[in-house]
């Protein structure tokens, strides 16, 4: 399916969510949206066929983040990427594990390495990292030249 | 009996690595189940934000140290889409030689340490005999055994030593006739079927759900092999058959790998043919010259390219020999890449694990964890 056919297929459930759908090397298409339709575009884009989620990663462009999930449709063979921006003050997202189970642990995963959370998570835990760990170390701001300010936080519980 | 929480792990001869499965027990039924991993994280997607690209290959090695080349094989493929290189013909190749002689070395470690699972001391010691000759021959090529950092952005370090091609062929001779050795040591054995059949059965529906990939989603009847769905490097030139089961249990995954041992034998006698009848370079010819690569000649813009060098993302997916591995690369134009994301099969696959260990027994959780080929490294990076 390609960027036309896609956008056709989406843009009727998601209206004013679909923020463009375009080309992209090494995917059938990257599907830009807003976090206010995510749980619609995450259905729409399951019901396609794209039945396995393969990975959710967040990027930290500073000045926003961005959380990204790569699907694959096992009809096509092809992978799709599906990308939303979220503001840097207050990184929140739908969760996707409703529709994707194996979302689960990569939101975790995301949430405590990027700091982006995913709401109604079913289970929001630390999974990299201890319990109580106060830093986000993929951020950008979390700085590994700096060894007298790296003392470890760690809140027991 | 009242229901009650136990740990097995970290350190527990089940683990296969250091991490800590939580069990909740009523009397030897399995209730329910809490996979802790996080034990061996040692941040490797941060480091590599601060490492020129050719260094990072170093990390890729110890991100799975059973299967490191086919790890760096993924960044690979990844880091030169974003750089947007094209390697040679030959490295291609070579790359391919090297991810099936790492499936190989990774699925005779699997099966050596599967085997202890269930009681068979044996097979064990005749698994690690044979996994050395694999080694031997990484050794010869790479110079190490474990870590060896080979592949290059735009190639590969070097080309093969004389008289390679032969040793290899030998090898692969020696290890075709064992796989049927393991098979009578094990399928023929019925502590082997008592310990193995219809337990941890997860079927293909649950496996697309929770992500599940690699030989548990192919012993479940669904041929997904990225080799063959979306074929990189020089896949689309070798002829293969993807290795399946419908039993969707451990014995169904037991049989899915020593299939798949027998189909990388296979594609690596068709690329060591090729390799005889084609000799080349091994490294792209025009490389920034900050790339480091230390036999690559220097570009023609040489220096100049490192601050108008276009940025990229790249994108790659293999077939790992735990599943499907995948590695996300953005180059925002410096001599580090601003962001490497990587997801592990085996993250994913021990993710599910309550699909397919609630109702087995505490005796059961061996050999079904070690069917899942848990390897720690690739899930906590």
């Amino acid at each position: 399916m390609g960027p036309e056919e896609l956008r056709a297929a989406l843009a009727p459930a998601l209206g004013p969510s679909l923020v463009g759908v375009e080309p992209f090397e090494g995917f059938a298409a990257r599907v830009r949206f807003r976090r206010e339709g995510a749980t619609e575009l995450f259905r729409a884009v399951h019901g396609l066929g794209n039945t396995h989620l393969s990975m959710v990663a967040g990027i930290d462009w500073v000045d926003h983040r961005e959380v990204l999930y790569i699907v694959w449709s096992d009809a096509a063979k092809q992978y799709t990427l599906l990308s939303a921006d979220l503001p840097a003050d207050d990184p929140h997202i739908e969760t996707a594990s409703g529709v994707w189970p194996s979302a689960n642990w990569h939101e975790r995963e995301t949430w405590e390495l990027v700091d982006i959370t995913f709401d109604h998570h079913p289970d929001l835990r630390h999974l990299l990292t201890p319990d109580g760990y106060e830093f986000r170390p993929l951020l950008r701001s979390f700085k590994i030249h700096e060894p007298e300010e790296l003392e470890v936080k760690v809140r027991h519980v | 009996m009242s229901e009650m929480w136990i740990n097995m792990g970290p350190q527990h001869p089940m683990t296969h690595g250091l991490w800590n499965l939580r069990v909740k027990i009523d009397g030897e039924v399995i209730v329910d189940v809490d996979p802790e991993l996080g034990y061996l994280h040692r941040g490797i997607e941060k480091i590599s934000e601060d490492r020129h690209y050719n260094e990072v290959v170093t990390l890729m090695d110890r991100t799975c140290y059973v299967a490191g080349l086919a790890w760096e094989h993924l960044y690979i493929i990844a880091s030169e889409k974003a750089l947007h290189i094209e390697p040679p013909e030959r490295a291609e190749y070579l790359r391919v030689m090297c991810e099936e002689f790492q499936r190989l070395g990774s699925h005779i470690m699997w099966f050596s340490a599967f085997v202890v699972d269930i009681g068979l001391l044996t097979p064990l010691l005749y698994g690690m005999r044979d996994r050395d000759l694999v080694l031997d021959l990484f050794q010869s090529y790479t110079g190490a055994r474990m870590t060896y950092e080979y592949m290059r952005v735009g190639g590969v370090r070097n080309d093969l030593p004389p008289g390679f091609t032969d040793r290899a062929r030998t090898v692969l001779d020696w290890l075709m006739a064992r796989f049927d050795e393991y098979d009578k040591l094990t399928l023929g054995s019925d502590i082997f079927h008592k310990r193995c059949d219809n337990l941890g059965i997860l079927k293909a529906n649950d496996c697309i759900a929770h992500g599940v990939t690699g030989p548990m989603l192919r012993s479940a009847g669904v041929k997904r092999d990225l080799r063959k769905d979306r074929p990189y490097a020089a896949y689309d030139r070798v002829e293969f058959d993807v290795a399946g089961a419908d039993s969707a249990d451990v014995t169904g995954r037991y049989l899915v790998r020593m299939e798949e041992m027998r189909q990388s034998v296979r594609i690596l006698r068709q690329v060591l043919d090729w390799l005889d009848r084609n000799p080349g370079p091994v490294m792209a010819r025009e490389l920034p010259r900050w790339l480091g690569a230390p036999y690559a000649p220097v570009g023609r813009e040489g220096y100049l390219l490192k601050r108008n060098y276009p940025k990229g993302v790249g994108f790659s997916s293999i077939e790992e020999p735990h599943g499907e591995a995948q590695a996300y690369i953005v180059n925002e134009g410096g001599e580090h890449p601003y962001r490497v994301k990587l997801k592990s099969p085996v993250f994913s696959n021990i993710s599910a694990a309550r699909q397919y260990l609630v109702g087995y027994r505490v005796a059961d959780i061996p050999p079904i964890m070690g069917s899942v080929d848990v390897c720690i490294g690739e899930s906590d990076r």
